[in-house]
C-alpha cells in the first residue's frame, strides 16, 4: 500500500499498517437490512452536529428573559430564558430554525431506524450466542434514546412539553414508596421547579449523549470483533463472511448513505414544520392545548395512560394510582421483556451453540408470532395516543374510539401473532420464495398442527463428500500469497479479503472459513507470470502443501472434538474427510 | 469489471458521478449564498439536501458502477479460545504473587470500596431541596388556606359577580400564580340541577374546584358549558361538575378536589381552607 | 452576520400590516358594516318586513313564529343580535337536517338578509349581546389571552380539536374577526361565553387580531405545517420519509452484485 510521508511518519511510530490492513479488508455482507443500523448511526451523528449548533443559541434557565424579535406576537412578553431563546433561535437566528427542526426530525429518524433494527436482529435470530451482549448494549441504546428524545422535547419549556413534563412526572409519583422521593430528586422539588430545566439540559447534552457516544463504540467495536452475521447462502458457512470489503466498496457506500441521512433530514428541517414553539406558547401551569401529544417514540406510554381503565386501589391504605400500570409497569415490563428475550429464546430452545448464520424468519415462526403480536400492540398504542385527533378526523365520538382501542390493543395482538405464525409456518414448509408466492396449499399445511421438523435446529454443516465441485485454490501474488473459494455448480467465485504473508497461513485461513471443503489447488488460477522466485516459491509451496494440510487437518480434528464437547447432546458434524487425499490432489 | 482502458459503462458512470458532485456543490454555494440573502428557512434546506443529496447520489453510483459489489470472503475464527490459552490467562491470575490470592486483604478493600460508594450516594441528596417541606408533605399541601383571595391570572382578586353563569375563570390564590398545584376553576352553575354537592361547597352555585386532572395532573380547561363538564385534553377525562366533579370517562379515577371559598368582608372571594384533597396526580401516600 | 438586535420597541411594520389586515377583513366582512348599534326596528321599513318574512320561511318551522322554540329549535328570546349574526354568518343556520353539531359552511343569506333577521329576532326582546365592534388590538396581550382561553380547546394553533360526544371545537381559519368576537362574547353550542365582566372590549380586539393573525401563513415559519395536529402526524411524516426515502435507498444500496 502506498501511502504519503504522514502516513508512513506515522506508521513509523504506531505501527499503523497490519491493524488498518485488516481493518480495510472487513467483510460487509452485502444486504440491505444490514444497513439499518447505519441509518440510525448517522442520525445520531447528524443530531450531535445540529445539536452542538444549538447549544450556542439555547438558554437552559427558567429565570424571567423578555423575548424581543420578529415574532410580534411575543415581542415584549415575559418568558422563561429556556423559552424565549428557542423562539429567538427558531425566529431571529439565521439558519437557527432549519437546524432546529433538522434536530428533531433527525431524532424522529434516530428511533424509528433503532426500532428498524432492532426487528431486523429479533427477526433473523442475530441475537443468539455470541451477540447477546450487543443486544442487551443496543437495548440499553434504545431506553437512553427514549430518554434523551424526551428530554430534548421537553427542554424548550413550551405549553406541550410542560404537560409532557407533568405527565411524566405524574407517572414517577406513581411508584408505590419512593414515586414521590424520584420525582422530587429528578425535578429539585414540586414541579415545575427552577432547577427543572437546567437539570433536563445537562442530562441532554452531556449525560445521555456521553453514554450513548461510549455504547455505540462498544456496540460497534464489539461488532468488529465478532464479524458480521450473515444470511445463509452458497458458500456461506458458519465459519466465514461473505460481502464487499470495507474498502473500497463499502466505505463508498456507507458514506453514500451518511450523505443521503443528512439529506432527507435537511430536507424535511426545511420544508416540514415540527414542534412550532411559538405557537403552542410559554409554559403556564394554568393553561393547557388540545390535541396534547408526546413525540411518536413515547407516544405508546401516552397511549397507554389513555387506555387502561380508570383503576386504583389502596394497599394498607396507602394509594397505588392509576397511571403506574400503563406507565410504570408497562414502561417497566416492555424493556426487561427486550433485555432478557436472548436468554428466554436459548432457555426455551436449549439451543446454546454459537450461531454466525442468521434464520430466516420464516424459519422459526415462534418468535415471528411473538414479534408480530408486540410490534402490533405497540402500534395499537401509539395510534391509540392519537384517539382524539382520529376522531376528529373521522367525526365519531372520542370514548367509542377509545373503547374500541381498550379491545383492539387486546386482541389485535393475538390476532396478528397468530396469522404471522401460520405464515412463517407455511412459508417454512412450503416452496414458496416470498409472501406473494403462497399459494392455498402452503397455507393449509402451515395450519395443520404436526410440524414436519422441528424448529431452532440447524441443519447439520453438509460433508464434504456431499458437495462436489467446491474447491480452494491458492496462488502467490509477488510475495504474499491470495486464495479463494469456487463453488462451479453455483457459478461462484469468492476470493479471500486480504493477502496473507505465507502459504501456511492461507491455507490456515481457507480452511477456517471452509472446513469441510478438502480439495485445495495450489497454485490455482490465475496462472502468474513466470519469474525465478515465483517458479521457486511454487514448488517450495507444492512440498509444504501437505504437509501444512495435515496440520490443518489436526488442528481443526480438535476443533471437532471440542465443538461436539460443548455441543452437549447436539450430534457432531460427520467427520471430516481425509485431508491428505485432498490436498495432494492438484487437478 | 474493469479493465486496462475504461469501458463505455465506465465513462458514463463517471460522468455521472461527476455531473452529481458538480449539482452537490451547486447546492452549498446555493446555501451560502441562500443565508447570505437571510432567503428563508425553506430553501436554506432545500439547497443543503440538494447539496447532500449530490454527494450521495454521487457516491453511490460510484458504489456500485466503478466498484466490484461482493465477492470477498473472510475467515471467522470462533470465539472458544483454544484450551492451552485458557489455562495460560488462568496460570496468570493463579501465581503466587497475584493479588486475587490473598483474600482477606481483598475482603478488606471490598469493604473500603463498598464504603466509598455508599458515601458517593450522600450527595445526591442535594439534588432535594433542603429549604423546603418532605415531596409528599408539599404535594399536599397548597398556598391555598383560609383567608386567602382568589385572583385571575392577571392577579385581580375577584367578587362573585365576576364569575357569570356559562364560563370558566381559572382562579389562584393570591401571590402564587405561578405554583404548580394550585391553579383553580370557578364556574356558576344551576345548584337546583346538582346531583351531587360539590366537595368544597358553592356560594349560590359558585363553585371553585382545582384545574388539574386527577390522572396526571394536565389542567382540565375544557370547559363544555351546558353540559356541565369538563374535559382533559391529554387523556380525555372528563368530569361531571353536576355530580361533584365525579370522572364520568376515560382514566380519571377520582373526582376534582373542591375548595371551599367565602366571600370576605371586603367583598372578595376568598377560600376558608385549603382543596379537599390533594389536588393532580395520586401518589402513594395520599390520603 | 446577525441583524443588530433592536432594542428599542421592534419596527412597528407587522403591527402596522396587521392592523391594514384587520381593516381589511373588516371591510370584506359581510357584517361588519350591516349591524346599526341600537337595532330598534320600527316594523313599517322594508328591512323589518323582508326579515319577518325570511324568519318564517326559513326559521319558524324549528325556532317558532315568536321566536319562543320548540322540540326542534332553542328559544331564540334574549339570544342577542351577535348570537344571530354569527350563526347566519357562518351558515352554521338554517339547518337543512337536525345534526348534533352545526358546521361552517357558506352562508345562505346575503348580508342584508342577515342584519334584516338579525333586526327581526331582537323584536322578540329579551336583549343578548349586541354584535361586538372589533378594532386592531395588540397581538402580545392576544397571544396571552388565546392561550389561557381559547388553545384548551381550540388548541394552540387554532387547528380546533375534539370533545366529548363527536362534538368539536371548529378550527379557527376561517371565521372573520367579527366572528370571533360574537362567538366569544356569545359561547355557540358548548363553548363557554366570556362576557364584559370576564373579557373587556378591549381585550376582545386584542385576541381577535391573534386570531386573524393565526390564519396567516407566514407563522409556519417551518415549513408544512401538517395541518398543526402536534407531534403524532410529525411522528407519521417521520416514519413515512424513513421507510421510503432512508430504508429504500439502503434496498438499493445493498443489493447485491447482479440483483
Amino acid at each position: 500500500m502506498i501511502m504519503g510521508p504522514l502516513a508512513r511518519a506515522l506508521d513509523d511510530r504506531l505501527r499503523l499498517s497490519p491493524i488498518t490492513r485488516r481493518a480495510l479488508a472487513k467483510i460487509f455482507p452485502d444486504h440491505w437490512s444490514f444497513m439499518l443500523g447505519e441509518i440510525a448511526l448517522y442520525s445520531f451523528i447528524a443530531l450531535i452536529l445540529t445539536g452542538v449548533y444549538l447549544t450556542f443559541f439555547f438558554d437552559a434557565s427558567s429565570a424571567d428573559r423578555v423575548y424581543q424579535g420578529s415574532y410580534a406576537p411575543l415581542d415584549g412578553a415575559t418568558t422563561s430564558a429556556a423559552y424565549a431563546s428557542t423562539v429567538r433561535l427558531s425566529w431571529d437566528v439565521r439558519a437557527g430554525l432549519l437546524i432546529r427542526q433538522t434536530h428533531h426530525w433527525a431524532a424522529l429518524a434516530f428511533v424509528a431506524a433503532i426500532v428498524l433494527h432492532l426487528s431486523r436482529i429479533y427477526f433473523t435470530g442475530a441475537f443468539r450466542k455470541p451477540r447477546e451482549l450487543n443486544w442487551l448494549i443496543g437495548v440499553t441504546m434504545l431506553a437512553l434514546a427514549l430518554a434523551n428524545g424526551f428530554t430534548g422535547y421537553s427542554m424548550p419549556d413550551d405549553l406541550l412539553s410542560g404537560l409532557g413534563l407533568r405527565i411524566i412526572t405524574s407517572v414517577v409519583e406513581s411508584i408505590p414508596l419512593v414515586g414521590t422521593w424520584l420525582a422530587a430528586l429528578a425535578l429539585g422539588g414540586e414541579f415545575p421547579s427552577d432547577e427543572m430545566i437546567p437539570r433536563i439540559f445537562i442530562t441532554h447534552v452531556l449525560l445521555v449523549p456521553a453514554i450513548l457516544v461510549a455504547l455505540i463504540s462498544l456496540h460497534l467495536g464489539i461488532l468488529v470483533r465478532q464479524k458480521h452475521s450473515q444470511f445463509p447462502g452458497p458458500g456461506r458457512t458458519e465459519h466465514n463472511v461473505v460481502g464487499s470489503r470495507f474498502w473500497p466498496g463499502y466505505t463508498l457506500r456507507t458514506l453514500a448513505l451518511f450523505a443521503w441521512v443528512l439529506a432527507v433530514l435537511f430536507a424535511l428541517g426545511g420544508l416540514v414544520q415540527i414542534n412550532p414553539v411559538w405557537l403552542y406558547g410559554p409554559f403556564a401551569p394554568a393553561e393547557s392545548s388540545s390535541p396534547a401529544q408526546p413525540d411518536w417514540y413515547v407516544a405508546w406510554g401516552d397511549g397507554a395512560l389513555r387506555l387502561f381503565p380508570p383503576w386504583e386501589f389502596r394497599i394498607g391504605g396507602y394509594l397505588v394510582p392509576a397511571p403506574f400500570f400503563p406507565g410504570v409497569v408497562l414502561g417497566g415490563l416492555s424493556f426487561v421483556a427486550l433485555y432478557l428475550w436472548p436468554f428466554i429464546e436459548r432457555w426455551c430452545t436449549r439451543d446454546r451453540r454459537p450461531h454466525q448464520l442468521l434464520d430466516r424468519p420464516r424459519n422459526h415462526p415462534v418468535r415471528v408470532g411473538i414479534g408480530v403480536g408486540a410490534l402490533t400492540f405497540y402500534v395499537v398504542l401509539v395510534v391509540a395516543a392519537g384517539d382524539d385527533i382520529l376522531a376528529r378526523l373521522l367525526r365519531v365520538p372520542v370514548y367509542d374510539l377509545l373503547a374500541l382501542f381498550r379491545v383492539l390493543v387486546l386482541v389485535l395482538p393475538i390476532v396478528t401473532g397468530v396469522l404471522a405464525f401460520l405464515i412463517a409456518r407455511a412459508l417454512c414448509r412450503g416452496e414458496a420464495a416470498s409472501l406473494g408466492e403462497l399459494t392455498r396449499a402452503d397455507l393449509r399445511r402451515g395450519a395443520r398442527p404436526a410440524p414436519r421438523r422441528p424448529t431452532g435446529e440447524d441443519e447439520p454443516e453438509v460433508p464434504v463428500r456431499h458437495r462436489p465441485g467446491e474447491r480452494i485454490e491458492l496462488w502467490p501474488q509477488g510475495e504474499v500469497w491470495r486464495w479463494r473459494y469456487r463453488n462451479e455448480a453455483g457459478q461462484l467465485t469468492l476470493t479471500n479479503n486480504r493477502a496473507v504473508t505465507s502459504e501456511e497461513e492461507a491455507v490456515e485461513t481457507a480452511r477456517l472459513a471452509y472446513p469441510g471443503v478438502d480439495r485445495v489447488v495450489v497454485p490455482g488460477p490465475p496462472p502468474p507470470p513466470a519469474r525465478a522466485l515465483r517458479v521457486a516459491l511454487r514448488r517450495w509451496g507444492r512440498a509444504t502443501a501437505a504437509g501444512s494440510l495435515l496440520v490443518a487437518a489436526l488442528l481443526g480434528r480438535r476443533r471437532e472434538r471440542r465443538r461436539r464437547r460443548d455441543g452437549e447432546d447436539e450430534p457432531p458434524p460427520p467427520e471430516q474427510a481425509d485431508a491428505i487425499s485432498g490436498g495432494g490432489d492438484p487437478t | 469489471m474493469s479493465g486496462q482502458t475504461p469501458s463505455k459503462s465506465e465513462r458514463a458512470a463517471s460522468r455521472r458521478i461527476a455531473v452529481a458532485f458538480l449539482v452537490s456543490a451547486a447546492g452549498a454555494v446555493g446555501f451560502a449564498v441562500t443565508y447570505g440573502l437571510n432567503g428563508g428557512t425553506q430553501w436554506e434546506g432545500v439547497c443543503l439536501a440538494v447539496a447532500f443529496a449530490g454527494l450521495a447520489v454521487g457516491l453511490a453510483v460510484w458504489s456500485r458502477r466503478l466498484v466490484p459489489v461482493g465477492g470477498y470472503v473472510e475467515e471467522h475464527e470462533g470465539f472458544v479460545p483454544p484450551p492451552a490459552e485458557q489455562a495460560m490467562t488462568a496460570a496468570v491470575f493463579r501465581a503466587p504473587e497475584s493479588p486475587t490470592r490473598r483474600w482477606g486483604l481483598l475482603a478488606a478493600l471490598g469493604f473500603a470500596l463498598t464504603a466509598l460508594g455508599v458515601a458517593a450516594l450522600f450527595p445526591l441528596r442535594s439534588l432535594l431541596p433542603w429549604d423546603r417541606q418532605r415531596p409528599t408533605r408539599s404535594l399536599k399541601d397548597t398556598p391555598w388556606g383560609p383567608g386567602i383571595r382568589l385572583v385571575d391570572d392577571q392577579g385581580r382578586p375577584l367578587r362573585p359577580d365576576d364569575v357569570p353563569a356559562d364560563t370558566m375563570v381559572a382562579v389562584f390564590p393570591e401571590g402564587s400564580i405561578d405554583v404548580g398545584d394550585a391553579p383553580a376553576f370557578a364556574v356558576r352553575l344551576n345548584p337546583e340541577r346538582f346531583i351531587r354537592q360539590p366537595a368544597g361547597g358553592h356560594l349560590g352555585g359558585l363553585v371553585v374546584w382545582s384545574l388539574l386532572c386527577t390522572h396526571a395532573g394536565c389542567p382540565v380547561r375544557l370547559y363544555l358549558k351546558g353540559a356541565g363538564r369538563v374535559l382533559c385534553p391529554c387523556h380525555q377525562s372528563s368530569f361531571d361538575l353536576l355530580a361533584g366533579a365525579r370522572p364520568i370517562a376515560g382514566p380519571a379515577a377520582r373526582p376534582l378536589p373542591g375548595l371551599p371559598i367565602e366571600v370576605g368582608p371586603d367583598g372578595f372571594l376568598r377560600a376558608t381552607g385549603d382543596f379537599t384533597a390533594p389536588p393532580g396526580a395520586g401518589f402513594w401516600s395520599r390520603p | 452576520m446577525r441583524r443588530p438586535r433592536a432594542v428599542t420597541l421592534p419596527t412597528p411594520h407587522p403591527r402596522r400590516a396587521l392592523a391594514v389586515g384587520s381593516v381589511l377583513v373588516l371591510a370584506a366582512g359581510p357584517v361588519a358594516l350591516a349591524p346599526a348599534p341600537t337595532p330598534t326596528p320600527t316594523a313599517t321599513t322594508p328591512a323589518a318586513d323582508r326579515g319577518t318574512q325570511l324568519y318564517l320561511e326559513q326559521c319558524a318551522s324549528c325556532h317558532g313564529p315568536q321566536g319562543q322554540g320548540s322540540q326542534r329549535g332553542p328559544s331564540l328570546i334574549g339570544v342577542g343580535p351577535a348570537s344571530v349574526d354569527f350563526q347566519l354568518s357562518t351558515g352554521r343556520m338554517p339547518l337543512s337536517q337536525e345534526v348534533p353539531q352545526a358546521t361552517r359552511r357558506a352562508p345562505v343569506f346575503s348580508a342584508d338578509d342577515i342584519s334584516a333577521l338579525v333586526g327581526h329576532v331582537a323584536s322578540f326582546g329579551g336583549g343578548g349581546p349586541q354584535i361586538p365592534r372589533v378594532a386592531p388590538g395588540d397581538v402580545v396581550s392576544g397571544r396571552a389571552l388565546f392561550a389561557a382561553n381559547c388553545a384548551p380547546c381550540h388548541g394552540a394553533g387554532g387547528s380546533g380539536a375534539v370533545l366529548t360526544n363527536g362534538w368539536i371545537a371548529p378550527p379557527l381559519y376561517e371565521s372573520t374577526a367579527t366572528q370571533v368576537a360574537e362567538a366569544v362574547r356569545v359561547g355557540p353550542g358548548l363553548m363557554p361565553a366570556f362576557p364584559s365582566q370576564v373579557l373587556t372590549d378591549r381585550q376582545v380586539n386584542d385576541l381577535t387580531s391573534y386570531v386573524q393573525r393565526l390564519r396567516s401563513e407566514r407563522l409556519d415559519r417551518g415549513g408544512n405545517p401538517i395541518g398543526r395536529l402536534g407531534p403524532l402526524a410529525e411522528g407519521l411524516v417521520g416514519w413515512v420519509v424513513v421507510l421510503a426515502l432512508l430504508v429504500g435507498a439502503v434496498r438499493w444500496l445493498g443489493r447485491r452484485a447482479g440483483e
